[in-house]
């Protein structure tokens, strides 16, 4: 899902660095000062979750946890991954530094929308919190790979046929994604319900 | 209560991918040898990056050799005649994963001796290696020392 350096062209770079700078300015005027805590916590798990490798036929993937990043934190999540990243980039070369705004946007914007489509379903019933957990891991990674296929489609790429690609080879993570962040939010319902923004309400 | 729980959720999240350590790195090593350049892809902590293509360019940007690698991913190729530039080699190792390796002309020329190809194969090792434990730790310290950072401005802005 990282994309490497020399792929995209100028201007899809800028664009990206320059969404990827609003949303984490809104990102970090959103945060929450007694939940900074949590998004650090997110943010070492996504930073992490590269390192955990899905290998399947030739395929070449890994788990990204934007899913659960976004559910429990919203716009925070734009900041927390911005960090993940960069440290990723820097310290396994992940994904190119230049293109670290564009593979924010593919992986924090997902995570943002998955947390307004998703939130309102936790906690009224522990099977519609793992309903809601794997529909939030899912369709995070199916909106990622939208994202990735766009920003190639922009670049000189034909989007139909690389987004399916993408897509067809994410499928795995999609639901390894998906199992792993039902779990995660029933998990975290039961024993730490303070880390989900919707027990606060 | 809650900074208990806090922790256990972070050591939880952080300790699980600790034992399965893949990286997803995208790597094109090449060398010299006889008259041919060989090269080895990988997506580090040697898993191959099998049939995929590889281009060489000249300095000028001008293609001057194309190949897939095989399922170790490895390509060998003879040298183009009349190069006069360093040759830059370019591994599409799948939808938005690239690599690139540089070798300069005079390395084209030169004739290697053992402790040349030691030294390559040292390298290519180097390149490969698993990210360590030590880089893990030291990239969650620097979130969590962001977190205290944020935390403080936001305590004195308020």
């Amino acid at each position: 899902m990282h994309i490497s350096e020399g792929i995209l062209s100028g201007p899809v770079l800028a664009s990206g660095a320059v969404v990827a700078m609003a949303g984490t300015a809104i990102g970090l005027k959103k945060i929450d000062y007694d939940h900074i805590v949590h998004v650090a916590i997110l943010a070492s798990a996504f930073f992490v979750a590269s390192l955990i490798h899905v290998n399947i036929g030739p395929a070449s993937t890994h788990l990204i946890l934007n899913g659960i990043v976004g559910l429990l934190l919203g716009f925070a999540a734009i900041p927390a991954i911005l960090t993940a990243l960069l440290l990723q980039s820097i310290f396994f070369q992940y994904g190119g530094l230049t293109a670290l705004g564009v593979n924010v946007v593919v992986m924090a914007v997902p995570a943002v929308l998955v947390h307004y489509l998703f939130l309102p379903l936790l906690g009224k019933s522990s099977s519609l919190n793992f309903t809601a957990g794997f529909l939030a891991g899912l369709f995070s990674i199916l909106f990622s790979s939208l994202l990735l296929g766009m920003a190639l489609w922009f670049t000189d790429e034909n989007f139909f046929e690389i987004s399916l690609v993408i897509i067809s080879a994410h499928i795995p993570v999609m639901i390894i994604e998906g199992i792993i962040t039902g779990f995660c939010v029933t998990f975290l319902l039961k024993v730490y319900p303070e880390i989900i923004p919707v027990r606060k309400k | 209560m809650k900074i208990k729980h806090t922790i256990i959720f972070a050591v939880i999240l952080t300790m699980i991918p600790a034992s399965v350590a893949f990286a997803h790195k995208v790597i094109i090593f090449a060398w010299v040898e006889d008259g041919y350049i060989h090269t080895e892809s990988s997506f580090g902590s040697k898993r191959k990056a099998k049939n995929s293509p590889i281009t060489v360019f000249n300095e000028k940007g001008l293609i001057v050799h194309k190949g897939i690698t095989d399922q170790e991913g490895k390509y060998s190729f003879k040298i183009p005649e009349k190069i006069d530039s360093d040759l830059v080699l370019k591994l599409d190792a799948g939808t938005a994963h690239q690599a690139r390796w540089r070798i300069p002309e005079n390395e084209l020329v030169t004739v290697h001796s053992a402790k040349d190809t030691q030294a390559a194969i040292m390298e290519k090792e180097k390149l490969e290696e698993r990210p360590s434990i030590f880089k893990i730790i030291t990239g969650i310290g620097i979130i969590f020392g962001l977190a205290l950072a944020v935390k403080f401005l936001k305590r004195k802005t308020s």
